[in-house]
């Protein structure tokens, strides 16, 4: 039993299901009879006006059940709402005008889905194309063409920021380092994609919707609103298993409204399941970002203070939980150092390209490219090691807990202990003389180094910080990050657990089960776990679900308070028959035993029996029956402060990358030689599960740094609709990863965890192309946007070698 | 997507024209057209099929020729619609006269293409459109030619 203790890497529950044919995902579901099939017709052009809709050709096709447009969706919901003040007009199909290829025009329900795809074609659609943009920069231009009229610019979110001395701070520096970077707009590709089923029942109003969606559960209200239904109407169930998501399946919203309108109008329960070309098109994916960063900086390498300035593509609409994006890492903006400086501008624009959402990593990514580029960048200007630029202005372990300036509180870590060891794994300093004799043969090798922080477990209120204090004034403050759990146990001694974390394939029924097996004092193997979620019976609150690594630092608290709560129970139970008190009793093996005089004992199976069968033996004034429900949230996630200050997260892990790369110099192809990555995500609660994540994250890090984007061309057509376009790594792209721990437990978790898993999709791309800006430093070359694809490199070192012999040529 | 070319034709100004001004020889020699109807003065509604990579379907498309300037020159302007996307082009074609009765016929195109074709099928979209071009050339020759022997 002990193997399966929390910290032990206990083999996955879930695996036995899902290797044998066994998992149950939406698609598999038939929860209800006549069920009938939506196919959806999308537009083809990145921004035109809606003229006409013709659908009585399709409607009269054989085995459709009918159709649904825009002036559907219009006369029978709302807009979304979205946590900004411009008002866009959010709605799940297009209404009167389309602004990004893929846009949903119109459904058609059928008997099956080759019947509905058959009557798309009969639709008849006039478009009137409009001028498109999709650059960041040429959108928030003056006369750049208009997305939405009535917001009157592109801009959905603008805000300053300034915290400490900025001024000051570059007025005193000796350097002003600065640099403009672009982050590219990319996916994750899970293998399961979307799916809804989708049942209206007029007699009571009541739909209910089961679909692969993980929450955030602020969405729920979302959908509710759109619908205008009362909440409690709209019950959603998640199946308890989900193919994948990595943020990205939170974006199936809209689709979950729009299957809603759909079974309303037609009065006929639906199912849609996306495809794959509809997946890559007009899903959802994080931002692209432009940043442009300074850096005041002391002779010695020391950074006092910080510009960014920061503008997101959230695509054709701004929708929920965006701008989430610009502000999801807003509490550590400064990263892993001491910066006591910070000025930000922050700007989510409206771009005609497919609209954003969660993703790992969310705005990590985004942040961390620009800031650990400029560190290298001042080791360059300075002359100096980048390694001792970072150590200069790393967090000392002194300082924990370390509030940055824009609020955050960092709860535990030792970085420098960490970073050293990262650098040992990877014998920097050999590695720095292979490199020099490797430049004498023409090769070009790079060591890249990246040190970051990763938050875990969101605060409702930083969302809210996209508003100004005097706007946020006017509504109930945001905070928390409340999650719950319910541990109940049947008359038999059967232990079941409820969780509402919607896990996507992370495994949290295996740590739940070790979790209430270790405070319950029996074999884990014998708990059993539903991650089934149901907004009508399971324990939620608004920030339950599967996002921002919440549930090391906040699910398996709140499955943790629940256990206990049980164990309480059965311990006052236990005392009153043992006559002893409860301080005096420990739970084990299937027993409770009295801890000086282990003789005396009572099996966990009769105490439980008894508040079943004889509630008239229990402590008097207890209730009867084994069941109860905890909710955990973190004292520290308070609302923002009226100066800007927040504390975005529960908990903050660090992660320290070393990466060794190789540039071939015929082909300009990126060859990873080694990825070291040293992670301190404080008590790991199960090291099978962590190494699982953290490898996942990091090929997904390696997408975003190599191989991934989502394409438009200048005239905003969509071009990467395919994996043939589209390129993800693959068990053949995946380089050497040595992982190494520290556990520097959280003093703020009852269990000392941190989140993890979404560390090295952030760092990656900033380690490996500082890995690659090093090994390319002999020519010149800046490495500022991503991927860093064969071809950009090849043409950038074509660029060097001829400006380079042009230099030579000027005579003297 | 853009593009330009020229070819020779062993026939004279006039009679490359008129060929190049009959929908039943357009109608040929275009890749995939079903259909070619006269719907307007220079103006046509044709239903074409043309598959680029895994992108097979059915466009309806208006074909204008503008500009006309008989028998030098005259503009070609394409829109067509269907299912995978839409395609929209215009070329310039320009014949200049040859000795020994030839003609140069020289063209250049641009087109925008967008929806599943674009998004499925950029890789291919260059080569496909110099394929049909090319072919729409070919059988172009082939058919003056054939005039040729024939009078």
């Amino acid at each position: 039993m002990k193997q399966n203790r929390i910290g032990q890497p206990m083999a996955r529950v879930e695996d036995a299901r899902l290797t044998s044919g066994q998992g149950t995902f939406i698609e598999d579901l038939n929860p209800l009879p006549n069920i009938h099939h939506a196919a959806i017709l999308r537009s083809p052009y990145p921004h035109a006006r809606i003229k006409a809709i013709r659908t009585e050709k399709a409607e009269r096709m054989p085995g459709v059940k009918g159709v649904v447009t825009g002036e559907d969706i219009a006369r029978m919901t709302v807009p979304f709402p979205v946590g900004v003040t411009a008002p866009v007009k959010y709605y799940s199909l297009a209404v009167e005008k389309v602004r990004f290829v893929g846009e949903p025009v119109a459904v058609v329900v059928a008997k099956n889905r080759y019947l509905a795809e058959d009557a798309l074609e009969a639709i008849e659609v006039d478009y009137e194309p409009l001028p498109a943009v999709v650059d960041i920069e040429k959108a928030l231009e003056q006369d750049a063409p208009l997305l939405h009229d009535e917001v009157g610019s592109n801009i959905a979110n603008h805000r300053f920021f300034d915290y400490g001395d900025v001024d000051r701070a570059f007025a005193e520096a000796d350097h002003v380092i600065k640099h403009k970077f672009r982050f590219p707009k990319y996916s994750a590709t899970p293998v399961e994609t979307y799916g809804v089923i989708a049942q209206y029942e007029s007699s009571g109003n009541h739909l209910t919707i089961w679909s692969n969606f993980h929450g955030p559960f602020t969405l729920q209200s979302v959908m509710a609103a759109a619908l205008q239904m009362p909440s409690n109407h709209l019950r959603i169930i998640i199946p308890k298993d989900v193919g994948g998501s990595y943020g990205i399946k939170s974006g199936v919203f809209p689709y979950m409204v729009l299957m809603g309108v759909v079974s309303k109008k037609l009065g006929l329960p639906v199912k849609w399941i996306e495809d794959r070309q509809e997946h890559l098109t007009a899903s959802s994916s994080g931002t692209d970002r432009v940043t442009w960063i300074e850096a005041a900086v002391k002779l010695d390498g020391t950074v006092t203070g910080l510009k960014m300035k920061m503008a997101d593509s959230v695509g054709g609409y701004i929708r929920a939980p965006e701008p989430a994006c610009l502000y999801r890492t807003h509490s550590n903006s400064t990263g892993a150092y001491r910066i006591p400086n910070l000025h930000m501008e922050t700007i989510a624009v409206m771009t005609n390209k497919s609209p954003t959402g969660l993703i790992r990593g969310y705005g990590g990514q985004q942040l961390y490219f620009p800031l650990e580029r400029i560190m290298h960048m001042i080791a360059e200007q300075l002359g100096m090691d980048p390694a001792d630029v970072i150590r200069r202005n790393l967090i000392q372990t002194e300082e924990f807990p370390y509030t940055t300036p824009s609020g955050g509180v960092y709860d535990s870590g030792d970085y420098t202990a960490a970073f050293e060891k990262a650098l040992e794994m990877a014998n920097y300093r050999e590695f720095r003389e292979r490199q020099a004799k490797a430049r004498e043969e023409g090769k070009y090798l790079g060591i890249g180094l990246a040190c970051i922080v990763e938050p875990s477990g969101s605060n409702m209120g930083y969302i809210t910080i996209a508003l100004t204090p005097e706007q946020r004034a006017k509504s109930l403050p945001k905070s928390g990050s409340a999650e719950g759990a319910t541990v109940s146990i049947d008359p038999m001694g059967g232990i079941a657990v409820r969780i509402s974390t919607t896990p996507t394939g992370q495994g949290h029924e295996t740590v739940a089960a070790q979790i209430v097996g270790e405070v319950l004092g029996v074999d884990p193997q014998s708990v059993r776990v539903i991650a089934e979620m149901d907004t009508l019976t399971s324990p939620w609150s608004v920030a339950s679900g599967s996002y921002s690594s919440r549930f090391a630092s906040i699910g398996s608290s709140a499955v943790y308070k629940a256990a206990e709560k049980v164990r309480d129970k059965l311990l006052n139970i236990a005392a009153e028959q043992l006559k002893q008190p409860p301080a005096a009793l420990d739970i084990e093996n299937g027993k409770v035993i009295v801890r000086d005089d282990p003789q005396q004992q009572l099996s966990l199976k009769r105490l439980i029996g008894s508040a079943h069968w004889n509630p008239q033996g229990l402590p008097s004034g207890m209730e009867p029956g084994i069941h109860e429900t905890a909710f955990y949230s973190m004292d520290n996630a308070l609302p923002p402060d009226e100066n800007d200050h927040v504390n975005g997260s529960a908990t903050y892990g660090f992660v320290a990358d070393a990466v060794t790369v190789e540039i071939d110099a015929d082909t300009g192809e990126v060859k990873i030689l080694d990825y070291f990555t040293v992670h301190d995500a404080g008590k790991l609660l199960n090291p099978l599960i962590v190494e699982g994540q953290i490898m996942g994250g990091l090929v997904h890090g390696l997408g975003g740094a190599l191989y991934e984007e989502l394409a438009y061309d200048s005239n905003g057509h969509f071009l990467t609709g395919s994996f043939m376009d589209y390129l993800c790594p693959t068990a053949t792209e995946i380089p050497d990863v040595t992982i190494k721990h520290f556990e520097t437990a959280s003093p703020l978790t009852p269990l000392g965890a941190k989140g993890l898993g979404e560390g090295n999709t952030m760092s990656a791309p900033a380690v490996i192309a500082n890995a690659v800006a090093d090994a390319l430093s002999p020519l010149g070359i800046t490495i500022d946007s991503l991927p860093l694809t064969p071809s950009r490199i090849w043409s950038m070192m074509q660029d060097a070698h001829k400006s380079t012999k042009q230099s030579k040529e000027v005579p003297i | 997507m853009n593009g330009s070319g020229e070819i020779e034709l062993y026939a004279p100004v006039d009679q490359v024209w008129s060929k190049l001004m009959d929908p039943e020889v357009l109608a040929d020699c275009i890749l995939g057209c079903n259909k070619l109807e006269l719907i307007g003065e220079n103006k046509y509604r044709a239903d074409l099929s043309v598959g680029i990579a895994a992108v097979k379907g059915k466009y309806d498309a208006t074909i204008e020729l503008a500009d006309v300037q008989a028998p030098h020159s005259y503009k070609l302007i394409m829109h067509g619609e269907g299912v995978p996307g839409f395609l929209d082009a215009e070329g310039l074609l320009q014949l200049t006269p040859l000795d020994e009765g030839r003609t140069l016929l020289s063209y250049n195109y641009n087109a925008d293409v967008g929806g599943k074709v674009a998004a499925i099928g950029q890789r291919m979209l260059g080569g496909v459109a110099k394929l049909i071009i090319g072919d729409f050339f070919k059988k172009l020759k082939k058919e003056i030619e054939k005039g040729q022997q024939s009078a």
